[in-house]
């Protein structure tokens, strides 16, 4: 699993259980479209989120990057449905997803609709009071009414993808914060999400465990997981990314398709001295 | 040493284990009573609604802040005048008891579900889980583990203060201590001692055993 070469290799496994299911993976055009996006809190003067649109096109991997405080883990939130939004609308595969509520109010989503989209969050937010298994098999089968035999076959070929088959009776206090990691990743994906959503999932993470993890987020990119990514590892977002957002002060200040241009040649001031922070010059070291 | 004889005076022993019998029981009905009325009132006091919010906190205050035995003389003499109730000393001990347990594994509660992250839930929202399935398979389960130890705690202090009930003239265990003291004051002057000790054992013996669940309890359930 540490070998991004030879996790390559093995890649299509690890969503094609998904695909095959739900054609809507596959499928040309947008999976997750967003159009005039506003998120504001009731006491705030100026919304976190400022008319934000883009399209996600199925299968590529979008990546998010801005300052703290940009409202980029408010834009995922928002999608997850875990914030309601004050304008604008959330479309998946040409279906209203989540819309603007007068009320404020989520709209109550259906059980189906409530799985198209998967989450991992920067903490370690696994089910404390249930195993490994036992985190992974909870939503398929009490959600989607899954069969219980196909869903633990399932969640022990997911565990075997990210390495962890010999811990699936384990407590999550007895896994380190990348195991636990890549549990949530399986919990997320067992329930065959069309989109993925990554909040900062490496941000608590020691830094020689964050490699296990982002490993297993490549591979699924590779596989064809339509993804959305928010994090601070540039050297990563530089190797996954079909696309990449730069986002600040809840809008998107620079946004491009060859990611390897954006890192190199930012056109906008602001993007250029955000991606600045994370270059050190020796020639500031005064002898 | 002439008054440690006294325990074995026919009567004496058995008497004393009838007075524990009532002291057990006005404890355990309090506390099975107590249990669904507490988590309840815990899940009561989680609501964001002001007016359930003030009432909760007016009941778990006015609770807090009387002696329990000012309870008892409520119960026992105001509630059984004023409403014309036919309300016996052990059914005001009982009354009282729920009530004050109700309320502080109530708060136990509130505390135990409050401590529980936000990510939790969050995270059974994003997998579909509906709240009732939120609550009764992920929530209430790492709440409840939090709660024993302390509501393991309350328990023994409800025994404990079951001796309150004495002074509504409740025949506990106390009281027929009282009653074997003062009936061989001459011939046993030093008895009460004895006496005072076996009824401590009786004690011991029943809150310890609760008091080593608790404790493992706790070591067990530490790493969550």
């Amino acid at each position: 699993m540490t070998d991004i070469n030879a996790t390559t290799t093995g890649s299509a496994s690890l969503g094609v259980a998904g695909a095959a299911e739900h054609p809507a993976v596959t499928a040309q055009g947008a999976a997750l479209s967003v159009r005039h996006l506003v998120k504001q809190y009731d006491n705030a003067s100026a919304p976190v989120l400022n008319d934000i649109s883009f399209d996600v096109p199925a299968g590529q991997v979008f990546v998010i990057l801005g300052p703290s405080g940009s409202g980029k883990s408010t834009l995922l939130r928002t999608i997850a449905g875990l914030e309601p939004i004050q304008g604008g609308e959330i479309t998946m595969g040409g279906e209203l997803l989540r819309q603007a509520q007068s009320a404020g109010k989520l709209r109550s989503a259906s059980a189906s609709d409530s799985t198209k989209v998967g989450m991992v969050f920067q903490s370690y937010d696994l089910f404390p009071n249930k195993t490994v298994l036992g985190n992974i098999m909870l939503a398929p089968v009490l959600v989607q009414k899954r069969d219980k035999a196909s869903v633990q076959a399932e969640a022990l070929r997911l565990l075997e993808r990210v390495g962890l088959a010999d811990r699936k009776d384990a407590w999550p206090h007895e896994l380190s914060g990348g195991q636990r990691q890549r549990v949530a990743i399986c919990r997320a994906l067992i329930e065959h999400p069309q989109v993925m959503l990554f909040d900062e999932v490496t941000a608590a993470l020691d830094p020689e465990m964050v490699r296990e993890v982002l490993d297993v987020i490549l591979e699924l990119a590779n596989s064809g997981q339509t993804m959305l990514i928010v994090t601070h590892e540039m050297a990563f977002a530089r190797a996954v990314a079909d696309h990449v957002v730069l986002l600040a002060n809840g809008s998107i200040v620079e946004e491009s398709d060859h990611p390897q241009e954006f890192f190199d040649h930012p056109h906008t001031e602001r993007a250029q001295q955000f991606l600045a922070t994370f270059t050190y010059d020796r020639g500031q070291r005064q002898s | 040493m002439r008054g440690a004889e006294i325990l074995l005076q026919p009567g004496v022993f058995p008497r004393l284990l009838q007075g524990l019998w009532v002291t057990v029981w006005i404890a355990g009905a309090s506390v099975l009573l107590a249990l669904p009325l507490g988590l309840l009132v815990g899940w009561l006091m989680t609501l964001k609604n002001p007016a359930v919010r003030v009432i909760m906190r007016v009941y778990l205050d006015f609770i807090r802040i009387m002696p329990q035995l000012a309870l008892l003389f409520i119960a026992f003499y105001g509630f059984a005048q004023a409403f014309d109730w036919n309300l016996d000393a052990t059914g005001a001990c009982v009354l009282v008891f729920v009530l004050w347990g109700a309320a502080e594994l109530g708060d136990l509660v509130r505390g135990a579900l409050e401590s529980i992250p936000r990510t939790q839930y969050e995270s059974a929202k994003v997998l579909g889980l509906n709240s009732w399935q939120t609550f009764t398979r992920v929530i209430l389960p790492q709440a409840l583990r939090r709660l024993l130890p302390a509501s393991v705690n309350l328990v023994t202090r409800i025994v404990k203060t079951t001796s309150l009930a004495t002074l509504l003239g409740v025949v506990e265990v106390i009281k027929v201590g009282q009653q074997i003291i003062d009936a061989n004051r001459f011939q046993y002057p030093d008895a009460t001692l004895w006496i005072y000790a076996v009824i401590f054992l009786m004690y011991f013996i029943v809150c310890w055993p609760l008091s080593i669940v608790a404790r493992r309890l706790e070591k067990r359930w530490a790493h969550d």
